[in-house]
């Protein structure tokens, strides 16, 4: 628990002080359990996470299990714990982290990493789990980047793959059952490897090299313990539970408001997403439920504004039922709505008048790629048809800013395709004046330009992200070919997208480079000013890591990935012929238009679209 | 519980909009939330309370809330006041109970009324001031009284027009200490309003330099205990 004079010497205290509206205090004598839910960055990011919100429900919901949260203390704030030698706290007891059952940390992005071993650091325990004796709690990881858990795979004691709304629960069971009869935790380990479907215990696992490198196998030690871990999923979505109460941050956060969650998967994909891939199959809830739900959460938090929250929120097949239940009493509540993610080729004015978002004057759109044949290549089916389209609406309905998001360095690019990107935000100004009835003021088109990392479980997984010199060459290059001063461009750090690049894709190799990395003070690496290139790349030098071996190598069909160990639904196989697809430019269509085979059906689910589910 | 609740249209409508005060304490953890957030956090609030609340008219409606006198970060308060307005005729008691269930103990609300003077009137405030020390004396606290009543305290004071020296002492209306078992408990009353307007941290400020109190990481708390009129009267 941090005192007055602390809490009055550091730059926003309320991220610390808790007494939130919503918080779960329980009395710890009472409990069988004690989980610490961490989200390894600042409160203000941390208490904007959807699930982190829902795990934190669904845990507290058994009366003997007590989840709290924990965030990374800001710079100002860890030097002073330092100095009085304070260990980090749960936000809602103040009590050590370290005397918990549990640290579960949810792993976002792989920027996160240094945070999780500084959190570990400040809560005075050993970063690596074969360090750690049963005293300490058990270190779990999940979220996306636990798709491929590796490169920090030795500093946890078990991971979740896929969603945990069962399966967190099902692990805290077992653990109190377990304790009850007086097992270590090497025991209980071994139990929940066994026994719980998408529980992957990284020291259960001996993995062997080939002499390039390359990973040659992943052997369980034991009996029982599964040879590849199957992600689990909630298969119905209307009975999932969900948290009707919200903890209210008092100070403003990223995401301030409801975060309705539409539908999980996304019927596209996108060659490059992750995301479109290790979250199908598409489920979605229906509109009574979410008509419920939103309804509730508003009585309980009196958030000003509703965010539809799903990968491509107009592909929800009851949209518009939806909208129209919410604005029946949204606007009487002077509610606001707002949709994070659009597509061009759906939208449309009716739904542009319903959302705030939009209502707002700028508008974003992701063509992702400059010409038809790399959005081909990338399976972004949109046109330049559709983008002006959407474009020319929004002009006429009075905007003049439009956002246009790309990538750059993807798989089979030109420097035609970098022309393409100014060409279509040049098109963009001219679809502004050829509106009628388009805004008095000048049009102003800003281009964002973000760098390609091959991800883990998508058709490009096998491919070589571009050196940091060819995407700072092209990134220059695109600066180049941006005359028109109603364009406004900016682009993303090419050396955060590489050393990104190594930490997506890397092996259990990668360990002692972020401990070192650690013991050189990094932290807040997704944070521009404390992120440095050149102090990543002389620690990885220095731990005799060449990064180009992770990011720019050409993976063969056959490699052994670091990631097979996890079976996340899409074949490798599937992914492969994405890949294939992709160089012979063709296109898949949507999993509502014709089931491409990915696999992911085996899961089953409730009311998705693949054919042949098991339910 | 929600259900419970009668439907806001079951209340009168009101012929003109109706402002009620709102006295609340901020406590605890809430010493350490901005006005700004509190602001923010108000909103909500009230939305989670259902009050039948008056919307501004024009282009982009708001509930009108007015707050008394802002609290400095890192007080603690007993007698936070904040007006509101209202369309329908819900009675006092009825609204304390939504907003009871609407928030913490630490952000509670003690009374409701219908106000009869303007915030305005408020000129100073009292405040309850704890400063630890190992070995309380009454030499110490004779000298704390001194310091806070002998004209000129010089000290650099922010204001719209940036940082200048000032003499403090002209905004504190009276001052009082006393030793207690874990330091000292300071009494004092200080100009506040918008026109003359002392921040507590000052009085700590002038101790901790002129006393070398707080030097070896002792606490201090501040709670603001009322507001007062012109004539020392309880501002309501
Ligand atoms: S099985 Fe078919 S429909 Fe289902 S997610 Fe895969 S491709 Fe789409």
């Amino acid at each position: 628990m941090f005192s007055c004079s602390q809490l009055k010497s550091v730059s926003k205290p309320g991220r610390y002080a808790g007494g939130e509206f919503g918080q779960i205090i329980k009395d710890k004598e009472k409990v069988a359990a004690r989980f610490a839910f961490c989200f390894p960055d600042s409160y203000e990011i941390g208490m904007s996470n959807l699930g982190m919100r829902i795990l934190y429900g669904v845990l507290n919901q058994a009366d003997d299990v007590w989840c709290e949260r924990v965030f990374s203390p800001w710079k100002d704030m860890e030097e002073r714990m330092r100095a009085d030698g304070v260990p980090l706290c749960a936000h809602e007891s103040g009590d050590p982290v370290r005397d918990f059952d549990f640290l579960g940390f949810t792993l976002q992005y792989e920027m996160c990493y240094t945070n999780v071993l500084n959190v570990l650091d400040l809560a005075g325990m050993p970063l690596y789990a074969a360090e750690r004796d049963d005293t300490y709690p058990i270190v779990i990881g999940g979220g996306p980047c636990a798709y491929n858990p590796e490169p920090i795979a030795d500093f946890f004691d078990l991971f979740n793959i896929g969603e945990g709304e069962e399966m967190l629960p099902e692990i805290v069971r077992l653990y109190i059952k377990m304790k009850e009869k007086g097992a270590t935790k090497a025991e209980f380990l071994i139990e929940a490897a066994r026994t719980i479907p998408g529980v992957y215990v990284p020291s259960l696992y001996d993995v062997t090299y080939n002499s390039d490198g390359t990973v040659k196998a992943y052997t369980p030690k034991y009996e029982g313990v599964p040879a590849k871990v199957t992600k689990r999923i909630v298969k119905d979505l209307d009975k999932m539970f969900f948290p009707e109460a919200v903890v209210m941050p008092y100070i403003e956060c990223v995401q301030d408001r409801i975060m309705l969650e539409v539908f999980r998967g996304c019927i596209r994909g996108c060659r490059f997403c992750q995301a479109g891939m290790i979250y199908r199959p598409v489920r979605e809830k229906s509109p009574e439920t979410l008509l419920r739900q939103a309804k509730c959460l508003y009585e309980n938090t009196g958030y000003e504004e509703i965010s539809l929250t799903s990968l491509s929120i107009s592909d929800y097949t009851r949209l518009h039922e939806l909208t129209d239940g919410l604005i029946e009493w949204t606007n009487e509540k002077k509610v606001n709505l707002s949709l994070p993610s659009l597509r061009v080729d759906s939208f449309s004015r009716e739904l542009m008048d319903k959302v705030a978002s939009v209502r707002a004057s700028s508008i974003t759109f992701a063509p992702e790629a400059g010409t038809q044949r790399l959005r081909d290549v990338i399976n972004k089916n949109v046109t330049e048809e559709d983008l002006m389209r959407s474009a020319g609406i929004a002009f006429g309905s009075g905007k003049e800013q439009v956002k246009l998001y790309f990538m750059n360095g993807l798989p089979t690019e030109t420097y035609e395709d970098l022309d393409g990107i100014a060409a279509l935000a040049k098109a963009t100004v001219e679809q502004f004046y050829a509106t009628p009835n388009h805004g008095k003021r000048p049009p102003q088109v800003t281009i964002s330009v973000s760098c390609f990392v091959p991800k883990p479980f998508t058709p490009f997984q096998w491919e070589a992200q571009d050196t940091v010199e060819t995407l700072e060459e092209k990134n220059r290059y695109i600066g180049t070919r941006v005359t028109d001063r109603k364009i406004r461009y900016t682009h993303h750090d090419a050396r955060v997208s590489h050393i990104e690049a190594v930490l997506a894709l890397g092996d259990r190799r990668l360990a002692p480079a972020l401990v070192k990395a650690h013991e050189e003070g990094f932290e807040f690496d997704a944070w521009d000013e404390y992120f440095s290139y050149e102090k990543w790349m002389s620690v990885f030098a220095a731990a005799g890591i060449d990064t180009a071996f992770y990011a720019n190598r050409r993976r063969d069909k056959d490699e052994v990935l670091p990631w097979d160990i996890i079976d996340c639904g899409v074949t490798k196989s599937f992914l492969w012929r994405e890949r294939e697809k992709a160089y012979g430019e063709t296109t898949t269509p949507s999993c509502r238009e014709k089931c491409s085979g990915c696999g992911a059906n085996c899961l089953g689910g409730k009311d998705i679209c693949c054919p042949n589910a098991k339910n | 519980m929600l259900s419970e609740r009668k439907e806001l249209n079951e209340y009168p409508p009101l012929a003109e909009p109706r402002t009620v005060r709102l006295r609340f304490c901020k406590r605890g953890a809430l010493q350490y939330i901005s006005h700004l957030d509190l602001q923010r956090t108000f909103a909500r609030i009230l939305a989670r309370a259902e009050l039948p609340l008056w919307y501004t008219q024009g282009f982009n409606p708001h509930p009108k809330i007015v707050f008394g006198l802002p609290l400095p970060v890192g007080s603690e308060s007993v007698c936070e006041l904040v007006d509101i307005r209202i369309e329908r005729d819900m009675p006092c008691g009825e609204i304390l109970e939504r907003l009871h269930a609407a928030t913490t103990p630490e952000l509670d609300f003690t009374e409701c009324y219908v106000p009869e003077r303007k915030f305005a009137d408020i000129a100073s405030a009292e405040y309850k001031i704890h400063i630890d020390a190992a070995v309380p004396s009454d030499e110490i606290a004779c000298a704390i009284k001194t310091v806070l009543t002998t004209s000129p305290l010089k000290m650099m004071k922010r204001s719209k027009s940036g940082e200048k020296e000032v003499d403090i002492i002209p905004f504190i209306k009276s001052a009082d200490a006393v030793p207690d078992g874990t330091g000292y408990t300071l009494n004092v009353l200080l100009s506040a309003g918008s026109t003359d307007n002392l921040n507590p941290e000052y009085v700590v400020s002038a101790l901790r330099q002129r006393l070398l109190l707080l030097r070896s990481g002792e606490e201090y708390s501040v709670m603001r205990l009322r507001v007062c009129l012109e004539n020392g009267e309880e501002f309501r």
